[in-house]
This record gives C-alpha cells, structure tokens and sequence, in this order.
C-alpha cells in the first residue's frame, strides 16, 4: 500500500500518473473514452500497474480530475431541472446580468438558460435584508409547485429565494416538503450551496449545482465500481476548483465544487514545486492544443477567484466582456485563460495584418502536418518550420509528421503574401501567440497590480515549455521552471494536494460599528463547521488546519477584497488589512477615516496528511535516446543555428542555449543567450539573466 | 511612412500591447469605482490617444462613447496645445465644449517621455451626481443646461502634480455625494497613472520615433481594413424615419428622426438632415453622440476585428446640422439624451436594415430606460439609486430577438436585486418577463420584464424617462411591432398609469411599476415554427389566444394541433388583402 495515482481526464486524452514510494514517477498517456470516461481510467491504470509493476492492492488512494461535470453544462446534457424561487422572480436566471460578452455583435446569442421557465416556479414568501419575514411561506403554495415539477418528470430540483443567506427558514421548508414528498430527489437549496447575497450568482450556481449533480453522481457511482471491481480498495479523491481534494461521496453532493478541477490541478502542482524548490512568487503557465492558462502563486500561496464562468473562460481581449456561459460562485484558483495552443490557426486579415488564434483546428484535422486535410497553417506548423519540433514525428515518435507541408503552408498563405521568407513568417506567428498569451500572464499579474517580473514561470502542458522562456523575456521576467513530466503535469499536481472544505457567509457589518466578540463569535462558528466536517472525514484535530479570511470594501464601493486574519484580529486589524490590499491592488487607499464594511466571511479547512504526500525527489523513467542536432531560427538578427538536441539529463551541467530538449510527451526551448540547467528535483531551469527583450 | 520600415510582426506585437493598456486602464477604474453606474452599467471609457489627439485605442466598455473623445480632446488641446506639462490632469465635462451631458466627466493625461508629449491618456465616467435640480442629475424634463447641474469648461484638474483647489472645491460643493464622485474620479487618476507606467514601458522598448510611427500605422491600419470591408457591401443609399414620442415637456409632440444612409465604394455618409429641430425637454444629443450612434451602428455589420480607433471613422461621414436634436446647440438640455442616442441607432438599424435585409432584425426595445430615485433620509443623508435598464432585442432575419439583454449601444448590467435592497430604501417587488408583448414573427422579438420598486423613506424624487408608448418598436417583412412601454404608480391601493417621461414625489409604500417595451418581430408570423410558438406556450410568455390570433397556432393542453393550425393559417392567409409590408409599425387590432 504505498502508491499513489491520479487521472486527468481532459478532451483528447486522459492523463495517468503513479508515484511510488521511493518517489518513482510513472506516467502513460491514453486517449480519453467519450461517453463512458471512466474506462479510460480503468484500462489505462491497468496498463500502467503491469508497465510499473506494482498492483492495484498497492495503490492507496486515487485522485481525480475531470471534465464530466463542464462538459454537462457546457453539452447541456444535465439532469432535467426544476427551480423554485420567490414569487415574481422565476426569470432571474434567465435574465442573467443583462450584459453581454461581445460588442458590436447582431448574432450574440443568449447561453440557453438551464432550466426552461416552465420549471421555474415562484412560491409566494418575502424575506427582507435584514432576515426578518416580511411575507410567510405559502405552504399550499410551496407544496403545489414541487408537485408540479414532479409531474413535469425533473430529476432534480433547486431552490433559490431573495435573501435566503439571511434567514433560510423559508428554503429549508421546501426543501422538506420536497423531502416529503420525493423522498431521495436530488435538491439543491441556495442556503447550502452558496449563503451569500447576489440573486443571480447564487441562483446560477444553485441551478448549476442541481443540472450536474445525478450526471456527477452516476459518472462517480460508476468509476467508484469499476475501480473496486480493478481491485483498488483506496479512496476516490475529486479535486475542487479551489484546488483542494475532496471525498467523491462530498462531491456528488456539492458538484459545483468540481467543475474547474482540471486546470486547478497544474496550478497547485506548479505551487507544490515552488514550495519544494523555494520559488516563493510564480505564476504557472498551462498551455495545450486549444487554449493557454495562466496562475499565480505569491508568497507560496494560490491565489484564488470568487467566480468565474463555465464555457466564459476564454477571453476576448478582454475580461471585461462577462456574460458568456454559466455564472458560478464558488472557491477557485484565479486563472485566466486565452484561446492559443498549438493547433491555434495562423492567417492574413483584410489590412494585411497577420493573425494567430483563437479559431484553431483542434486535434482533428489538427494542423498541417498531422496530414488529416487541414491546410491552414497553425502554430505547431510555425514550430516546425522553425525546427523547434521535431521534423519527422511528435509524443516520442508515435504521432508520424509531414514538415514539409507545415513549411509549404506558411509559406504559401502567410510568408508570401507579407513578403516575409517562409522562417520569418513563421517566427511572426509564434511571436504573435506568445503576445496573446501574454496577456493572459498580464490579466493575472499587471492587471491584479502584481508585477510579474517578481515572479518565475513555471511551464507545462504539452506546449508551454515551447514558449515559456521567450514570453518570460517579452515581460521582464527571469527564471522559468520546467518540471519533469511537463506534459502530464496536472495530473502529477493532483498528487500534490490536501484534502479542502471552504465555507462562506454573508456578514455585513462596518468594522468600525463591530463589537470585536460578535465577528470572532461568527469566524469561531464557520470554523468549527469545518473542524467538523474534515473530522467526519477522519481527520484528528492535529491534522486541521483552518485559515479565515473575510471580504471587505469601503462602504458605499461596490467591488470586494478578501483579507485573511487570524483568531482574536479583531475589526480594526481586518479594517487596516484591507486598506494595505487595496493599496498593493489599485496602487491608493482612502483616508483612516473612509468607513470599511465587512461583507462576508469565509474559511477554509485542511485536512494534512499524515507523511508528505508527494516525495522531494521525483524519479520519471530514463528518457529516449538523445537525436541529433538540428537547425532551428530565432528571428532575423540570430538567424539559423545549429541547435543540440537533447534529453533532460543532459542539462545535469549548464548549458548555454540554443537548445532543445525533446522528451515523451513536451518538447521544451531554450534560446540563445539564456542557460538551462537541472535542479536538484529533476527541473529545468532556464535562466534568462538580465536582459529584456 | 516616414521612411521607416513597416514590419508586419513588430506591428501586431505593438498593437497588442497597446490595446491591452487601454484595456487595463478600464479594469483599473473597474476595480476602484465607488458606483454601481460604473461597477454594474459601467458606463465608463478609457483611451490612449497619439500627442496630436487621435484616438489610437479605445478599450473594450461602452459603444456609446465610442465618438466622443476625439471632440473632448480638441477642446482641450484648442485652449492648453502646447502649454501641456508634465503631471498635468485635464477635466472637462461641458457639452457645448468637449463633453456630452454633464454627468460624464472627461480626465486627461498627457504622457511625456524626455520632455516631449507623445500620447494623451483619457478616461469617460458617468458620475452618480453632479448637482443640478433632480438627484443623480439625468432629469429628461429640464428644458435648459443651467438646470442639470455643475458645469466644467475644460480646466487643469491638477497643474504639474499638483491639485487644482479651487476646482476640487468648486466640485465638493456642488454634487450631492462628493464622496462618491471624489472616490470615482480617483478612479479615473488611478486608470491613468496604470496606463502612463505601461506606455512607458513600451516606449523604452521601441523607442519614440517608432512608437510615434506604429501608433500612426495603428490608424492606418483600422482604416484599411474598414474600407476593405466597405468595398465588399452593396452600393446605394436607404433611408429610414422613426419617433420619439415627445421630450416629457410638450407632451404628445411626436419627435422624427430620420437618416439617409449613402454607400460609395469605400466609404459611407449617415446623414441626419429632417431630423427633429432640438426640443425643449433634455434629450438633446451633442454632435460627438450622434457620431458614436453612427460609430457603433456601422460597426455592427463590419466584421469584428476592426480596431476601436480614429482611422476606423475616417472612412465615415456623419453629418447632423447645428440646432438638431442630433446636434444641440446651448442652451439645449441633455442630461437625458441617451434616449435619443439609442433611438438614433435603431433608425440608422432601420435604414441598414433595408440595406443589407439578410444581417439586421427588427427594433428592439429601444435602449435603456432610466429610472431615478432619490432624496434625503430621516437623518438628513443623501440616497440616490440611479437603474438604467432595458431587456428586448428585436427579431432578426435567422433567429428570435434576445431576451433580456442589454442594448448594443450601451453594454449594461442590471444591479443586484439583494444588494439594492440592503443599500437603498428600496425593495424590488417584481422582476419577471412579461406575456403577450413580444412583436409575433417567423422571428419573435425578445421579452421584456416588468421591474417593480416598492419605496421605503417617507419621501423622494422619483424622476422616470421612458419611451415607446405611442411609436411602437416596429417589426420587419411583415413581422408585428413589440407592445408599448408602461409606467404605473400603485398607491393606497390604487394603480395609477403614468406618462412615459415624468418627475413626482414619492411616498413611503409607493411602488412604481416599470414596463419595458417588446421587441419587434421579423418575417411573417403564419411562418413561425408551431414548435417554437409551444414552446413559448409553456413557458408562459405567449397565451394560448394570442399563439391562435397572431401565429394561427392552435395550442391544446401541452400540443400543437396540427390538422386546426394548418386550417387556421390557411384561412388568416386567405383573408389578407394585401402583401405584407416591409416595416410595420402599428400593432395588428
């Protein structure tokens, strides 16, 4: 019983990844089984016990993330939903904020609302702000929607009234009464899935919580099975969108928490490294074939997002644009996400403007050289023609290439027409995706008012490693970490995380109006909800950790800053907390005497383990056979060199770029000018020195 | 060129990063505002213009202010040109030199590099209040300038670095919530001080004389592909009428817009000749306005890649004489002329609807309607609650209208219903989609809601500009127009209509009763899918008579009965006299 394995599943292939006990790292690759996910994992496990040798008895815990959960939101293939609200508010889900994600745009369509407006019932009942009841429940009125809704055939019922985080009297009714009257439906009330003001955030994630939670729930029943009927008698840990792992039984109940749990997964893996290797401020960046992501670690901490959007993740230009995609407020890991990845499509637009992304050609047909009838060159074509990927096959030989037909491509639709040679053409083009991706870096770092030449970058995903050091040179920043098995390593941060309940509250209060024993009274009760639920988990109270935190504005501002504190800070400590964050976001602070209100508290629990989860050493098998060195251009003043190819244990001595090293399942660059070097743990780092680009 | 080398890369690189300063300037005053009109509606702009004043980025917030900072900036550079200095902050917010209606405030930055200007910074923001003699300073019924509040000419908010006391002063006295506008235009300084450092930097990557010449190309740039897109539309000139229903001071004194848009090869005038003389109530649009209702109205059929700058307008000819609607001249009033900018996109919508009948739809609901409250609690503070809102597209030539979605020229959002009620006296009693009042169509239009305020102080200033109850929005190629706006007062019990532009006194347990308008439909209603007209059965949007009377649908229980509805839309076809018009503007009895 000493191994541990984790399973992204992702949209093209599912990622699994075991480490032993003397920190063996063993990886394998399988493309994901749509439609029945789980299989991939069960099969591929078993391949990856007989290529390791060890068996399933040995495995004592698996860790997951998956896309089942946004992939229902996001295909519409959710439980049949009903939604009851307060009474002259059904249409607050669909009427969302108004706002849309794209200006100028006579084809904006509307994401479809979850549940359609004949399984949105209002019940008569008003609770004020103040949690006072202004209207009381109508019984007969709450009884006849349920049944309603039962007739209507739904597999799941929310329920979401105005002011709910204040008094949930009225909530916890109908959620007896449907208890009552069908026993074991799935219903989601807003008071357990988000207390905290917003109507429509809370409504949307409520509603959210309700469509996915039976597909969660069988997709988990199913896995849990299968993986027992495999023989592994460990427990099935889901990662949240915080970051933190979660019991699969907990996750089926609060789906919500699990959407984004893929893309979390690297960030906390890029924190897990930085802790390890004593990088206190990073910024993680994931890059694959449709879309590039970006994170930050500060002072070794993630750092986290109140809400985002499912299917709203990538920007366009601008985060500004909401609207896209299904709101949810819950607990996340701030990441920004932009449209670029190696199948992004390069073309002219009418001004003669070269373009990159974020129309991509996906996987399939995939870019030029993958020969499948895409003819328009991507950024894996410009890689080619730059010699940065190797000319006759990717992922270690098994996918064959045609190089020539990448350099016929850009030269034919992009050199020509700019009058550009076909290498300069194609230096452009991955300049350019750098510079997009850029600004997902800056929409996480300059944009919060943290200047990311303070940070390392830490790359992976199949194409990160590509472009991380000439990025991290565009925006000043120095060292960029490589960490072995760069291409599966989301998979690998699942091994790194702890087990996380994150609660939260609405509670208004002005700090300078607050009687210190009322907010420690408040955070002393969130917490020991926490302490308790990780007991229920079989922590012992030496193994909880919690951490408060609470989200503040001055009053009368209607944008939030969360500051974490500690037991016995009282009002005045929170109040100045908050004027030193505002201060480090937006650059200025009120004066001492500006009013601050508390709007809400929050806390998050740990449960540690009881030996470090990951070992310091990580031992992934000995690389492929090194292959010889090839020309690769960087840009018109360097030109062609002649550019050693190499496996990472060859960087166990400096090594002066330009260089490459190519491995099973990433292929990273180090240019000219910059050093590459192994650390003590198996990374590569890149050191740019002083210079800027 | 001025004898440089253009090079395509290093071109898109700049432009990139200059876009995305623009950008985070607007997330800065995003982030720091103090207002719900610029957190939630953000009703707000930032910019970066070249050291001669041209708009080289705009970023990504308000279509309706896509003009007008082109006019603002001339104004301060025809007084200040070149005796700009460093840590200089300029301010305006006066319609008749620079500004728009006096509660957006223009700030300006110069940035120097060495001593020498090479861009101008610029932000737009509503303010909550800027005095006047109705809270949140917007009154559509103030029939002169002097009536809505402080006026700013063009001044130095700070003269190198330092405050400008007089004016701070002046400001603090003459706004109702000097902490807000104060907290707001720190905002705005903040957005600035962000966009000099990033400018800055980019600067000191590429140097003066090749930022000067990329930000130069960027306008060329945007010009080129507008003219490209340009060439490819249909030659011609169409033209399109549509009324206001009065300015809320002569009621009942119809209002006509009208547009003549002509198309020539690369380049396109939009001309508001014949519309309306200004009018007396404050719905008076600047010229500047008028041109960004051009500005976005174009756009919209453009493909979207065009930059937001000054060589887009280049190939964009927008003419309304002086002393127009279009074109106030002093002393009109105009605090309310976002009415007449919306109205005016959707005439120009009109006009290019004739033009290009495949790619635009029918009216919507004609933009945002604002609703102002505002008084003084039993403890003498100030409240004011400022909700611009507005919910129906019309239907478009390939799908229904949108739902309950903002207007394209203003990106607004509505502010939570919770929040609301835990900040103002206010409770929202209602907010939920109306039935029957989409225009029928092969494409409905959109929905609209009815939002209701219950009043909770013992008195207030509830000042409401509303439109669309007399012109309705009207539908196309035989599409129904939407149903009209309503207002309603419901006190002691009684339910009390209300004109559409108005300005009473509230009291404690009033609740006044918005309704949005419909949108308009497009195509032949018979032509509608019986699926779809179901569906809105059951969603509870249309009834059951009106899917009979308008679609020719025959809904029984939770079905379409095929063989009634067949008979039924056979019959309605037989019975009409005449083809169907191609807009239609008066709802069928």
């Amino acid at each position: 019983m000493s191994w541990r394995v984790s399973a992204d599943i992702g949209g093209t292939f599912t990622d699994l990844v075991a480490i032993g006990p003397q920190g063996e790292l063993r990886t394998k690759k399988v493309s994901s089984s749509v439609g029945d996910y789980g299989r991939a994992i069960v099969e591929g496990l078993g391949q990856l016990f007989v290529e390791a040798g060890f068996a399933a008895a040995a495995v004592e815990e698996v860790l997951h993330a998956t896309t089942v959960a946004s992939n229902a939101i996001l295909e519409h293939k959710g439980a049949k939903t009903g939604l009851i609200t307060t009474q002259g508010f059904r249409d607050v889900l669909e009427i969302r904020t108004l706002r849309m994600p794209r200006l100028y745009d006579l084809r904006w369509e509307k994401p479809v609302a979850l549940v359609p407006r004949h399984l949105r019932l209002g019940v008569r009942e008003r609770v004020l702000h103040t949690g006072a009841v202004e209207t009381p429940l109508d019984e007969a009125g709450a009884r006849a929607a349920v049944e309603a809704l039962l007739a209507e055939g739904v597999e799941a019922i929310a329920v979401c009234l105005l002011h709910s985080y204040a008094n949930p009297a009225h909530e916890r009714r109908i959620g007896a009464i449907i208890a009552e009257l069908a026993p074991g439906l799935p219903a989601s009330l807003s008071v357990d899935v988000l207390p905290e003001m917003k109507e429509y955030e809370r409504t949307s994630t409520t509603v959210i919580n309700s469509y996915i939670g039976p597909v969660l729930g069988r997709y988990l029943g199913a896995l849990g099975q299968d993986l027992r009927a495999a023989g592994l008698q460990g427990p099935l840990l889901l990662m949240q969108s915080s970051g933190g792992l979660m019991p699969a039984a907990e996750a089926a109940r609060l789906p919500v928490r699990v959407v984004e749990s893929g893309p979390a997964a690297g960030v906390i893996g890029a924190q897990a490294l930085a802790k390890r290797i004593g990088l206190p401020n990073a910024i993680s960046f994931d890059m694959g074939g449709t879309t590039a992501k970006a994170g930050v670690i500060e002072n070794y901490q993630v750092a986290q997002a109140a809400e985002y959007s499912v299917g709203g993740g990538i920007m366009v230009g601008s985060r500004l644009l909401s609207g896209a995609g299904y709101q949810l407020k819950v607990p996340s890991i701030d990441l920004a996400e932009v449209g670029a990845g190696g199948g992004s499509l390069i073309r002219i637009d009418a001004a003669g403007a070269p373009q990159v992304g974020p129309e991509s050609a996906g996987a399939d047909p995939g870019p030029v050289c993958y020969g499948r009838g895409n003819a328009q060159p991507t950024v894996t074509d410009a890689n080619v023609v730059l010699g940065y990927l190797n000319p006759r096959a990717l992922v270690g030989g098994a996918l064959p290439i045609d190089a020539a037909a990448s350099r016929a491509a850009i030269a034919g639709k992009i050199a020509t027409p700019l009058g550009l040679t076909p290498e300069e053409a194609a230096h452009g083009a991955h300049l350019i995706a750098a510079s997009n991706m850029i600004r997902a870096i800056k929409a996480v770092s300059s944009e919060r008012g943290r200047d990311p030449r303070g940070f390392a970058l830490v790359a992976f995903g199949g194409n990160g490693p590509l472009f991380a050091a000439g990025m991290a040179q565009a925006l000043g920043m120095r060292r960029v970490v490589v960490p072995p098995s760069a291409g599966v390593f989301s998979a690998v941060g699942l091994l790194a995380s702890d087990v996380e309940v994150h609660l939260a509250r609405s509670w208004r209060r002005a700090t300078h109006r607050l009687d210190p024993a009322a907010l420690e009274e408040a955070a002393a009760a969130l917490e020991a909800e926490a302490r308790a639920r990780l007991a229920a988990q079989g922590f012992p109270p030496e193994r909880i950790v919690v951490q408060r935190a609470a989200t503040l504005r001055y009053q009368g501002q209607s944008f939030e800053l969360q500051v974490g504190f500690a037991a016995g800070d009282g009002p005045a400590v929170l109040a100045e907390g908050f004027g030193a964050e505002h201060e480090r976001t937006y650059g200025h602070r009120a004066g001492p005497g500006e009013p601050v209100e508390i709007v809400a508290l929050q806390v998050v629990g740990r449960g540690l383990p009881d030996r470090p989860r990951m070992p310091d050493r990580l031992a992934p098998p000995a690389a492929a056979t090194p292959q010889p060195a090839r020309p690769a251009y960087f840009g018109r003043a360097a030109g062609w060199l002649d550019t050693p190819v190499l496996a990472r244990a060859a960087l166990a001595a400096p090594r002066q770029g330009p260089a490459i090293i190519e491995e099973y399942d990433c292929t990273c660059l180090v240019p000219p000018g910059a050093t590459a070097a192994l650390d003590d743990f198996g990374n590569i780092i890149i050191d740019l020195g002083e210079s800027s680009a | 060129m001025q004898g440089r080398s253009y090079d395509p890369i290093e071109f898109e690189l700049f432009k990139n990063a200059l876009f995305s300063i623009a950008d985070e300037m607007a997330l800065t005053i995003h982030r720091t505002t103090y207002s719900a009109v610029l957190k939630d509606n953000m009703d707000y702009s930032t910019a970066f213009c070249d050291a001669a004043g041209r708009l080289v980025a705009q970023g990504l917030t308000l279509p309706s202010h896509l003009g007008s900072i082109p006019e603002a900036l001339a104004a301060v550079m025809r007084r200040y040109g070149e005796e700009m200095a460093e840590g200089d902050i300029f301010v305006l917010n006066d319609p008749f030199e620079g500004g728009m209606h006096l509660p957006d405030i223009f700030l300006f930055q110069p940035i120097f590099v060495n001593g020498e200007r090479v861009a101008i910074a610029a932000t737009i923001c509503h303010h909550t209040d800027v005095g006047g003699r109705v809270p949140g300073s917007n009154a559509s019924d103030s029939t002169e300038i002097y009536q809505e509040g402080l006026r700013i000419p063009p001044l130095r908010l700070y003269e190198r670095g330092k405050p400008n006391e007089t004016l701070h002063m002046m400001i603090d006295r003459n706004v109702r919530v000097p902490v807000k506008v104060f907290g707001d235009l720190r905002a705005q300084l903040a957005a600035c001080t962000i966009a000099e450092r990033a400018f800055k930097e980019l600067v000191a990557r590429y140097g003066v004389a090749e930022t000067r010449f990329y930000m130069n190309e960027l306008l060329d740039y945007a010009e080129r592909l507008t003219r490209a897109a340009l060439r490819a539309l249909p030659d011609g000139e169409w033209s399109f009428e549509d009324h206001i229903d009065d300015d809320g001071v002569e009621i009942g004194k119809p209002i006509p817009l009208r547009v003549r848009v002509e198309k020539r090869g690369d380049r396109m005038v939009v001309d508001w000749t014949g519309t309306s003389p200004q009018v007396k109530g404050a719905i008076n649009n600047t010229f500047s306005y008028t041109r960004s209702a051009a500005y976005c109205g174009i756009r919209s059929i453009l493909p979207a890649n065009i930059p937001n700058n000054e060589g887009y307008f280049r190939a964009i000819e927008v003419i309304a004489p002086a002393g127009t609607i279009a074109h106030g001249v002093l002393p009109a009033a105009c605090a309310a002329r976002g009415l007449t900018g919306f109205r005016m996109v959707d005439t120009l919508f009109g006009a290019l609807a004739m033009m290009l009948p495949e790619q635009v739809g029918a009216a919507g609901d004609g933009g945002n309607l604002g609703v102002s409250l505002g008084g003084w609690t039993k403890e003498r503070q100030p409240f004011i609650y400022v909700d611009f809102t507005c919910s129906a597209w019309g239907g478009r030539p390939w799908g229904d209208g949108l739902d309950g979605n903002s207007h394209m020229f203003a990106n607004m959002a509505s502010p939570s219903i919770e929040v609301t009620e835990a900040e103002q006296p206010i409770q929202i009693t209602e907010y939920e989609f109306l039935l029957d009042t989409m225009g029928a169509g092969q494409w409905r239009g959109g929905a609209p809601f009815a939002r209701e305020y219950k009043f909770l102080e013992a008195e207030a200033v509830l000042q409401v500009r509303a439109d669309r109850r007399e012109f309705l929005p009207f539908g196309l190629q035989g599409g129904q127009p939407g149903a009209p706006s309503m207002n309603w007062l419901l006190r002691d019990g009684r339910r009390e209509k209300l004109p559409s532009k108005f300005c009473i006194t509230l009291k404690h347990g009033d609740v006044f009763r918005l309704e949005v308008p419909g949108g308009g439909g497009w195509g032949d209603p018979l032509l509608r899918d019986p699926a779809l007209v179901l569906r809105d059965v059951r969603n509870g949007l249309v009834s059951v008579a009106a899917a009979r009377r308008d679609h020719g649908v025959v809904v029984e229980g939770r079905a379409v009965d095929e063989a009634a509805t067949e008979w039924l839309r056979a019959e309605m076809r037989a019975a009409r006299t005449a083809p169907l018009p191609a807009v239609v503007r008066e709802r069928a009895a």
